[in-house]
């Protein structure tokens, strides 16, 4: 899923990082001005990040029979919104590159744009729709997380297609031959991150619902509600 | 921590200032990109296998560990290339060019990979981040990724002990059981990344925090005959290989 170091010819590796960078900017600024005005929030931040990094780490079982490891960004964003997720995607795709040789730095920002941006952004957007259409909470975690998937790899197939566009039939054949590879493989991959994604929600629900509430993703029921009312 | 930042931490360049290891490892890199693939490819490839090995000093199992992941998505990567969709030769054919481009793309990644390792394992990230600030990133970004950093590795080892506990406790014998384990490991993460947060932040508050993570940054000074002599080796690729472009293609 993240494009390897070199991979992308130079004028694509540019033009990718040039369509990244006002995203990445907008993503600084709200992490800064949230910063600023909460000087602890660094830490939570910081924390939330670093749940990032290692849930793109976890190994998940593949249809295949293979494993693989899941993007995080749809979890991710719904728990920290899409503009902080594509800062806090950016580094967690530095830290890749450097400690664990996965990515490159300069197809960071093709490999942001399709991670930490438009993967983030289609994910959440999903979650809100369903949000205001009163669809239990689980069911739009598993689309959010399904959707933000899939949108990262098909985002990817046409980065691929772009830069190694088919002998015979250009950017279209290319995009049917790179997505059609994807596809074998990644949408069981987005079937399971959005399955994993919901039973990850249920268990937060469980034990971290506090923080939950404090994201903005669950609400106070009952009596925790009366009281905070009454506050 | 992971096995390229402990190599980083102990290589014989760490206190060697950043700035001079990111203009040679990624001055590498990008002569990579931007050169033709051949014979630009193994000219770079050869020249940083030979500073990475030699006065990098960095061992060569390391080095191998390292690199087979990023030459194993290189070749992944590079197959779909062998092959054309649609045309007169029916849906799928081999691509007339094919190997050729294949090849030019594994030689373009696999010198591109080993200078992006020359930086990472001889620059732990613990010395770039707090340099960023110079470079005009906004301090509160690298804050956040300080603690990333920081946090990042505690949890990776939290992982690894949570996930030797499932399997002993027969948590992966089952694909059901495996989904179940797998669940409870990223919401035990999640749990684990905010609680630490919160017992940071009540310590460092205990300490008269005030939004900003003072930390020591080892001082390092630019050498300019590093500096000269990277230069002069990336010239000298450039002129090379397009010295033997224009003789021999």
């Amino acid at each position: 899923m993240h494009i390897a170091e070199g991979f992308l010819p130079p004028l694509h590796a540019v033009a990718w990082g040039v369509a990244s960078a006002p995203f990445v900017v907008h993503g600084a600024r709200a992490l800064t001005r949230e910063v600023k005005a909460n000087p602890e929030s660094t830490l939570l931040l910081g924390a939330s990040g670093a749940f990032t990094f290692v849930l793109s780490a976890l190994k998940i079982p593949s249809v295949t029979g293979s494993c693989s490891h899941p993007t995080g960004t749809g979890l991710g964003a719904i728990l920290f919104r899409p503009p902080v997720m594509t800062v806090l995607g950016t580094i967690t795709l530095l830290f890749q590159a450097l400690l664990l040789a996965h990515g490159g730095l300069t197809t960071l920002g093709a490999n942001a744009f399709s991670m930490a941006i438009a993967g983030p952004w289609a994910g959440y957007g999903v979650y809100r729709l369903l949000k205001q259409f009163d669809v239990p909470l689980m069911v739009t975690v598993f689309f959010g997380a399904f959707f933000a998937d899939l949108v990262t790899y098909c985002v990817t197939s046409v980065q691929l297609a772009l830069a190694f566009p088919d002998p015979s039939s250009g950017f279209p054949g290319a995009l049917a031959k790179f997505g059609g590879i994807f596809a074998v493989t990644q949408i069981p991959l987005a079937v399971s991150e959005g399955l994993l994604t919901v039973l990850v929600m249920r268990l937060l629900m469980q034990s971290s619902k506090s923080d939950l509430v404090r994201l903005g993703v669950a609400k106070l029921t009952g009596g925790a509600a009366r009281t905070e009312a009454a506050r | 921590m992971l096995p390229i930042d402990v190599a980083a931490h102990g290589s014989r360049w760490r206190h060697r200032h950043p700035l001079e290891k990111a203009l040679l490892g990624l001055g590498l890199t990008v002569t990579a990109v931007a050169l033709p693939p051949w014979p630009g490819g193994p000219l770079v490839a050869a020249a940083t296998l030979a500073v990475l090995l030699g006065p990098a000093g960095v061992a060569g199992r390391q080095l191998w560990r390292a690199f087979r992941i990023p030459l194993g998505f290189c070749v992944t990567g590079a197959l779909p290339l062998l092959f054309a969709v649609g045309g007169p030769a029916g849906p799928v054919s081999l691509a007339p060019d094919g190997p050729r481009h294949a090849a030019e793309l594994l030689l373009r990644t696999s010198a591109a990979s080993l200078g992006v390792l020359l930086f990472a394992f001889t620059t732990p990230v613990s010395d770039v981040l707090p340099r960023l600030v110079r470079a005009g990133v906004p301090a509160p970004v690298v804050d956040v990724a300080l603690v990333m950093y920081r946090i990042g590795f505690l949890l990776l080892d939290s992982v690894a002990q949570v996930r030797r506990a499932q399997a002993a406790r027969l948590g992966h014998t089952g694909r059901a059981a495996l989904w179940r384990s797998l669940a409870g490991l990223a919401a035990t993460s999640f749990v684990r990344a905010f609680d630490r947060a919160a017992r940071l932040q009540e310590g460092l508050a205990g300490r008269g925090y005030d939004g900003a993570l003072r930390v020591l940054v080892p001082g390092a000074t630019l050498s300019w005959r590093f500096l000269a002599a990277s230069a002069a080796l990336l010239g000298a690729l450039v002129t090379v290989t397009l010295t033997l472009e224009g003789l021999y293609l």
